[in-house]
């Protein structure tokens, strides 16, 4: 009998890592080879955002209600109720909208990417796309990765007027402000420096639930529990990397913008 | 042992003295420490059908996964076309893939794809058609050659096992491949279907004059199919021969498989 050879966890983690580089090189690759997949594409632009944007839709209402009747109290206990439309929106299009919407985006379409290109693996789908000569990578990886760094951003911008809606609402249960004055506050207290890093901060997030997503999928194990492996793994690490990008993106917003 | 595979080569009966399209020799394959493939030698001939028994966990299906280049031997000799398969480029080894069949024992079709859309990936992604009705004609004919048009929007999900199988022999031979690799055809099917399966990959060999590895347990699938049968064990070929050689054969291993036959 066979000894079984056991890799220690160190070594396992540095050839994850250089698997990782090697999918990151590899799917850069693949945009420029060969043909684009346009309709593969589009129909993942579809999955990916139209299909998210109900649940992306309703937590963005919910976190704009949430906010105002949290912030509520505070302010008007400091006479400021009037900056209530100045600190959602603030608040949210800056940090919390891009955040939580991405969080809520690795949870549906990275677990989702994961589990379905684990599961074509573990019944050798992607083994009889790649010997059948085509390219398993440019189909599938390709198409979901520019897919999620498209979508996500939309669906951020899309949660983010949901959100300051959902704000206008819930600032008129106690108080009374029109949809005119509303805006107009929102879109004053809003600068180039707010909205801008916000965005280009969500294109990082749509690359990462993807490229985590089509990863963990890829290079699940060929058994039935590693369909799930591949889905959960996804979504931690996907909203490990989203707070990490955060992290760097805010630091380098501070030093740009707010010096 | 009394018919080792040297014996029986000598005194086989294949008909086939043409070129050869595979040749294995001296191929090793392991995983961590475990050996899987120990000295794997085999040549097949154009236009053969090539059977493999074995147990489970032999290796049979990490041989035609070494050749076709999803996994790489440790050490040998593994030409397809007289080219070393290890030895290829990423484009030499597409080009190969084009020539080369491979059927999946669950059929491995594409599930988010209808039969249909199934057959047609081949045709557009590697074969770089365009003409809609040519590929229309093309889809049609295959499915029509596996008895399965009725099907053909079909998603894989309202199919069948026997009919999974058929629609992914369909999409293996729609694009003509000179060589088809048959990964445990009728596992898992009832007898009439894998007669039908059966029949059919015979039917393409005399069709298409393919070469083939069919990997199986199945006797009469073997028997139905084979030009030669060779019998693998513990990572090695122990035995080789025609079907009616082999079921002669005293050695234990080799009778193990044919003795549910009269």
């Amino acid at each position: 009998m066979a000894e079984e050879i056991v890799i220690p966890a160190w070594k396992r983690w540095l050839e994850d890592i250089g698997d990782q580089v090697g999918f990151f090189i590899k799917f850069f690759k693949n945009i420029f080879v060969g043909g684009f997949e346009w309709s593969e594409f589009i129909r993942q632009c579809y999955e990916i955002g139209y299909r998210s944007m109900m649940l992306v839709g309703i937590t963005s209402f919910i976190m704009g209600v949430v906010l105002i009747l949290q912030l509520r109290p505070t302010l008007v206990a400091f006479g400021a109720a009037s900056m209530l439309p100045k600190t959602l929106s603030v608040s949210f299009v800056r940090e919390l909208g891009p955040v939580i919407i991405a969080i809520i985006c690795a949870g549906k379409i990275a677990s989702s990417i994961g589990a379905e290109l684990g599961s074509m693996k573990v019944t050798e789908q992607l083994d009889a796309m790649e010997v059948s000569g085509a390219n398993p990578l440019q189909y599938l990886v390709v198409t979901r990765i520019l897919a999620t760094t498209v979508m996500v951003p939309l669906l951020s911008v899309v949660g983010d007027a949901i959100g300051l809606f959902g704000g206008f609402l819930a600032l008129n249960i106690r108080d009374s402000i029109s949809f005119n004055l509303y805006f107009i506050k929102v879109i004053a207290s809003l600068d180039f420096a707010d909205f801008l890093p916000a965005l280009v901060k969500t294109i990082f997030f749509g690359f990462a639930i993807g490229f985590v997503g089509c990863y963990k999928g890829f290079h699940s194990n060929k058994g039935t529990e590693s369909v799930g492996i591949a889905a959960n793994t996804a979504v931690v690490t996907a909203s490990l990397w989203i707070f990490v990008i955060d992290a760097i993106a805010v630091q380098i917003t501070s030093l740009l913008f707010y010096k | 042992m009394t018919d080792t595979a040297t014996d029986i080569k000598s005194k086989q009966a294949s008909p086939n003295k043409g070129e050869t399209v595979i040749s294995i020799k001296g191929v090793k394959k392991s995983f961590g420490s475990k050996e899987v493939l120990k000295n794997i030698n085999l040549d097949v001939k154009k236009g053969e059908n090539v059977v493999v028994l074995g147990r489970s966990g032999t290796g049979k299906s990490v041989t035609i996964q070494c050749i076709v280049g999803l996994l790489k031997q440790d050490d040998g000799s593994l030409k397809v076309f007289g080219d070393e398969v290890a030895e290829m480029s990423d484009k030499e080894l597409k080009q190969l893939r084009i020539k080369i069949g491979f059927l999946f024992q669950s059929g491995a079709l594409y599930d988010s794809m209808t039969v249909r859309e199934n057959l047609e990936f081949p045709l557009t992604r590697v074969l770089k058609i365009t003409d809609q009705a040519e590929i229309d004609k093309r889809v049609e004919e295959a499915l029509d050659g596996v008895g399965l048009l009725e099907a053909i929007d079909k998603l894989p999900s309202d199919l069948s096992g026997g009919m999974r199988k058929r629609a992914g022999l369909a999409r293996t031979i729609i694009v003509n491949p000179e060589i088809i690799l048959y990964d445990e055809p009728t596992t898992g099917l009832d007898p009439i279907t894998s007669r039908e399966i059966s029949d059919l990959i015979l039917n393409i060999q005399k069709k298409n004059k393919t070469s083939s590895i069919i990997i199986t347990h199945d006797m009469e699938c073997a028997r139905i199919t084979s030009d030669r049968l060779v019998v693998m064990n513990d990572g090695e070929y122990i035995a080789e021969g025609s079907f009616d050689e082999l079921h002669k054969s005293k050695d234990k291993i080799v009778a193990s498989f044919f003795k549910d036959i009269s």
